[in-house]
This record gives structure tokens, C-alpha cells and sequence, in this order.
């Protein structure tokens, strides 16, 4: 266990370890929630993928009809009309709307295409002959396009979900595997430190009682010691010379 | 009588084009086309005919290129008939080739109205209907220079003089240009057969009436389809509408008038030959719709019988129409054989039937 190695580098307080609980508990619920995010994401991830292989199945059978139908107009027409279409061609017929999807907090753009119907522009080509082949062949091209644009919203919404399923995923990996653990990591660490310093504060208690306790004994055997001593001396005195009434007030009291 | 003297100076060209007219794909050619798995095999089939022009090809080709080709023979044979044609049959043959010239001389205009480079154009531009003043309208840098040009150099400027002013190049949709010029040009083209005097009162004239005459039918009516739903006004609508044929001038009073795809049907109704058409081919359904295996449109039905007169022409001797004859059902097997190959790279067989086999 990488116990000393992997914490953070706090002073082991108890207002770091409160500090250090906060944050553990913090870490947890953003771990919960950027779960729950990300599965939202995942599922919606499979979603989309599932319709971009419709889609692009779709695109490929709307291509085959649009191609074919330009090859109508070739025999229909007999000619080259490509130049004349394009240059009669003035403003966008099929335009694009973008806008933004909000899936659990990631903004995806959907583009969303319209036809101005109003804008018919080669309307009269192949006037002649040919023209109703021509519009047909717009029309199966227009719903080619859209498809299109369908495939190329989804594949957008496809990358960005990627990148940011990455992003949370890893999110979630660092707070399960890091910081969590080092967060308890700490907190054991700032627990021990704590409980050794409670242990040598109490050491330390005890020794200094003992001191204590010592010093007082001493202290005490000295003063019998001394009232030893005087005792002694006080025999002698008395014995020696007349008492001093004035001199010693000490004297003890008389109590008759 | 006419067929006296005919020989002396059409005589070789008309024997060319029957040689050319069996040249022509057959339905049992054209049942082998649509047997073709790949290009290649097409290829390989088409070498009896286009072997020349397709040997060259290397392997992997778009089908765009098989059109190519095959025009380029078209033009080849074309050009080596017009170098033998004398006298009324050269100037017929003029006439044949301005058609290709209208759509040329469009778009160039087109490229001069969106100032475009009109030099990367005359690439574009079908070789039928080339001619020495075409590059020279590619220096006119405006619309004015560009129609004084027209007049000038080419051999449309009688089409454009009656019809056309310069401004009107400008304010005009292109296809409505291209469709007057059009109109004039089957009327010129009318009136050059029937009233030449080489030509006034033989085969020629009464057989090129009858085509020229369905192809201005034709085009009437396709006009009024194609121009339901857009900005062209009735009025605008009448005067593209040639005055020759069939309809001329009931029916075409009656298909300036109409609205609907139903009335365009009751204005060709007094024409017994047309009543048909509509039955056969569905109208406003242009293809058939999309998978729509064996319906036939209406341009079908028109392609199928101006394929029956061009072979028509053929039982006639001493006319000058058989070389229209040839060019039509020559440009119609380029249609095809573009068809089968497209619905063969693009795996689409269940269409690939869809062509106009004549022979």
C-alpha cells in the first residue's frame, strides 16, 4: 500500500482532516454523477450510432436513385445541361438550420435542412424536352442532400459524443482510482499522525506527572529532612543558652 | 422524274447513308448489350461498330466516356457526308447542323451573361454544331458585342434578326431564347425544304415536312408539359410555339391555353396520331417514377416515334431525307447505348430495357 507515498501534502491537523472528509465526500457524489452522466451519454451514443447506420444504408440507396436519375436526363435530354443549370443557378434552393441539442450538458448541433420552394431557379431548363426528368432528377438529388445533411448532423453529434464520453469517462476513472484513494490515503495518514501525537502528548503527560511526582517527593523528604535537622538544633539550643523570648517570634505557641 | 438526275450529285452520299443505316445496332445486338455484366464487355460488344474509336480507351472508363466516343463517329461520318453533299443537299445538311448550333451559340451566351471564361466553353460545345465564327464569339465580352457578333459570323443570324434584340438576350431566360431560336429554325427549316426549288414537290419535301412537323409538334407539347409550375406566362408560352405541324394552329391555340396536363391532352386529341400517346405514356411522370420498371414517358413515346419515321424514310429513294433519317436514329443508339451503360455501372437491370430499339 502506497500508503506515505500517495496522499496529499497537508500538515496533519484536524482542520485538514476535516477539510480532507469534505473533499472526500465531494468526490464521491461527482463520482455518482458523472457516472450517471456518462451512461446517459453512452446510451445516447448507441443511439446515434444505430442511426448512422441507417442513415448511411439510407444514403446509399437515395444516391443510387439520384444517380440513376441523372442518367434519365442524359437520355432525355440528349445533352450536356450541367453548365446551363449551374449557371442559372442564383441563390440556395436547400438551406440548412443549425441548432444546438442539450444532452446531459454536452451541446450537440443538429442541422436541420429546409427547401425554399420558391426558389426555382433552373425551373426552365430543358424546356424542350427533357424538363420534366430535369425537375425530377432535383427533386430525388434534393432528397439525397437531405439525407446528407441528416447523416452529417449525426456524425457530428457521433464525434462530439466520442470526445466527450472520453473526457467523462476518464473523469470518472481519476476519481475513482486517484483521488478518492488518496483522499483516504490522507485521511488515514492525518488519523495516525493525529493518534501518534495524542499518544506522545500523553507520554509526555505522564512523564511530566512523574517529574512532578518526583520533584514533590523530594521536595518532601528535604523538609522532613530539614525539620529533622531543626528539631535537633532546637534540643540543642534549649539545652545550650536561655532562650530568647524576643528574638524568635517562631517560638512555638504555648498552648496551655 | 426527280429521281433522274438525282444520282448525278446525291447519289454517292444517299448510298453512304444506307451503308451507315446497316451499320445501325439491331435488337439482336442490343439484346447482347444488355447481357453485359461490366463496361468491358460492352465495350467488347460495341467493337463491331465502334471498335475504332473504343480501342483506344484504357480499362477503367466512366460511361460518359462510351458517349463520347460514340459522338465522335457520329461527327466523323457526319463531316465526311457533308464534304461529299453538293448544292441543296450541302445547304440541307447546314440546316441539320444548326440545330447543334443554337444550343452552342446558347450556351456561350449563357457563359457571357455570368462572365465567365466562354474559352473553356467551346470545349463543351457539341462539334455538330461547330463552325468557323463560334470561337470568335468568345471574344465579345458583353451581351450587345456578343449579338452583333451573332448576326455577323454566324449562320444563325437569320433566327436571331426576326426574333431577338440584343436586350432581350439579357432579360430572357436562356431557355426561352433557345426555344425561339428553335421555333424560327424548324420554320426556316420547313420552309427551305418545301419551297426550294431543287427541292419543292419531291420525297424530300413531303417527307421532311412530316418530320420537321412532329419535331415542332413534339416540341409544342413538351413546352406546355415542361412549363406547368413555372414563371412562363401563356402568352410568352404561345410564342415559342412553332407554327408548323400537326397542331398548327388549333392545337397549339389550345396548348397556349392550357393549364393542366389534362387539357394539353384534349388540345392533341384532334390529331388522330397523338391521341394515343397520352394512353401510352404517362403524363407528369416523366421516367416512370423511380423503379417504375417498364412504364414508358411521354419523351419515351415521342423519341419511339420519331424513330418510326426516321426508318420510314428509309423505303423512299432520292431524298435528301435519309441523311436525317440517319442522324436521328444514330444520335437515338448514342442515347441507348449511354442508357444500357449506366444501367450496367450502376447495377440497375431491371431498367436497362428501357431503350428505343429500331431495327
Amino acid at each position: 500500500m502506497s500508503g506515505a507515498g500517495n496522499r496529499e501534502a497537508v500538515f496533519p491537523t484536524r482542520q485538514s482532516l476535516g477539510i480532507m472528509k469534505a473533499k472526500l465526500k465531494g468526490a464521491e457524489t461527482g463520482h455518482s454523477l458523472l457516472k450517471r452522466k456518462s451512461e446517459a451519454l453512452t446510451k445516447r451514443f448507441r443511439e446515434i450510432t444505430r442511426r448512422i447506420d441507417e442513415a448511411k444504408r439510407k444514403m446509399g440507396r437515395v444516391m443510387q436513385i439520384a444517380a440513376f436519375s441523372l442518367a434519365e436526363v442524359t437520355y432525355a435530354t440528349g445533352g450536356q445541361i450541367g453548365y446551363q443549370v449551374q449557371e442559372s443557378v442564383k441563390a440556395a434552393r436547400f438551406r440548412i438550420r443549425s441548432k444546438q441539442e442539450n444532452v446531459s450538458g454536452v451541446q450537440l448541433p443538429a442541422f436541420e435542412s429546409y427547401i425554399t420552394e420558391e426558389n426555382n431557379d433552373f425551373g426552365l431548363t430543358g424546356l424542350g424536352r427533357g424538363g420534366q426528368q430535369v425537375q425530377k432528377c432535383r427533386d430525388v438529388y434534393g432528397k439525397a442532400v437531405e439525407t446528407l445533411v441528416e447523416l452529417a448532423s449525426l456524425q457530428t453529434a457521433f464525434v462530439i459524443l466520442d470526445d466527450v464520453i472520453k473526457v467523462v469517462n476518464r473523469r470518472v476513472a481519476a476519481i475513482e482510482h486517484v483521488i478518492i484513494p488518496r483522499t483516504e490515503n490522507t485521511i488515514k495518514y492525518i488519523n495516525s499522525e493525529l493518534d501518534e501525537l495524542d499518544r506522545e502528548e500523553f507520554y509526555r503527560l505522564k512523564k511530566v506527572k512523574n517529574n512532578k511526582k518526583k520533584a514533590l517527593d523530594e521536595a518532601e523528604a528535604e523538609l522532613a529532612k530539614l525539620r529533622e535537622e531543626q528539631g535537633e538544633q532546637l534540643t540543642i539550643t534549649g539545652s545550650d543558652e536561655p532562650a530568647d523570648i524576643l528574638a524568635d517570634e517562631e517560638e512555638k505557641d504555648v498552648i496551655f | 422524274m426527280e429521281g433522274l438526275f438525282f444520282n448525278i450529285h446525291s447519289g454517292y452520299v444517299e448510298g453512304i447513308v444506307r451503308g451507315y443505316r446497316n451499320s445501325l445496332l439491331t435488337s439482336s445486338n442490343y439484346s447482347n448489350l444488355t447481357q453485359c455484366e461490366t463496361l468491358e464487355d460492352l465495350k467488347l460488344q460495341l467493337t463491331p461498330s465502334y471498335g475504332e474509336q473504343l480501342s483506344n480507351v484504357a480499362s477503367p472508363f466512366p460511361t460518359s466516356t462510351i458517349a463520347a466516343k460514340a459522338t465522335e463517329k457520329l461527327v466523323q461520318d457526319f463531316r465526311y457526308l457533308r464534304a461529299q453533299a453538293t448544292g441543296a443537299l450541302a445547304k440541307f445538311m447546314d440546316f441539320l447542323t444548326y440545330s447543334y448550333m443554337i444550343d452552342n451559340v446558347a450556351l456561350l451566351i449563357t457563359g457571357t451573361l455570368h462572365e465567365r471564361d466562354t474559352k473553356d466553353l467551346l470545349e463543351r460545345c457539341h462539334p455538330l454544331g461547330f463552325f468557323e465564327g463560334l470561337p470568335a464569339l468568345c471574344v465579345a465580352s458583353n451581351i450587345e458585342e456578343l449579338y452583333s457578333i451573332v448576326l455577323v459570323e454566324t449562320p444563325l443570324a437569320p433566327f436571331f434578326k426576326d426574333n431577338l434584340r440584343s436586350a432581350d438576350l439579357d432579360e430572357l431566360n436562356i431557355e426561352i431564347v433557345r426555344n425561339t431560336l428553335y421555333k424560327s429554325y424548324l420554320e426556316a427549316f420547313h420552309e427551305f425544304c418545301t419551297t426550294d426549288p431543287e427541292l419543292s414537290g419531291t420525297a424530300t419535301a413531303e417527307l421532311m415536312s412530316e418530320i420537321i412537323g412532329f419535331e415542332a409538334d413534339r416540341r409544342a407539347i413538351n413546352i406546355t408539359l415542361n412549363s406547368f409550375g413555372t414563371e412562363l406566362s401563356k402568352s410568352d408560352r404561345k410564342k415559342l410555339y412553332p407554327e408548323i405541324g400537326k397542331l398548327h394552329p388549333e392545337g397549339t391555340l389550345m396548348l397556349s391555353r392550357a393549364d393542366d396536363p389534362e387539357a394539353v391532352r384534349l388540345a392533341i386529341e384532334i390529331v388522330g396520331e397523338y391521341r394515343s400517346f397520352f394512353d401510352q405514356g404517362g403524363i407528369g411522370q416523366g421516367g416512370g417514377g423511380i423503379g417504375g420498371g417498364t412504364q414508358k414517358s411521354l419523351e419515351d413515346v415521342f423519341y419511339q416515334k420519331e424513330m418510326e419515321l426516321a426508318k420510314g424514310t428509309f423505303t423512299h429513294h432520292f431524298t435528301f431525307a435519309v441523311v436525317y433519317a440517319w442522324l436521328k436514329l444514330q444520335e437515338q443508339e448514342i442515347r441507348n447505348i449511354t442508357w444500357i451503360a449506366e444501367c450496367i455501372a450502376q447495377n440497375q437491370k431491371d431498367r436497362i430495357g428501357n431503350y428505343i430499339s429500331v431495327f
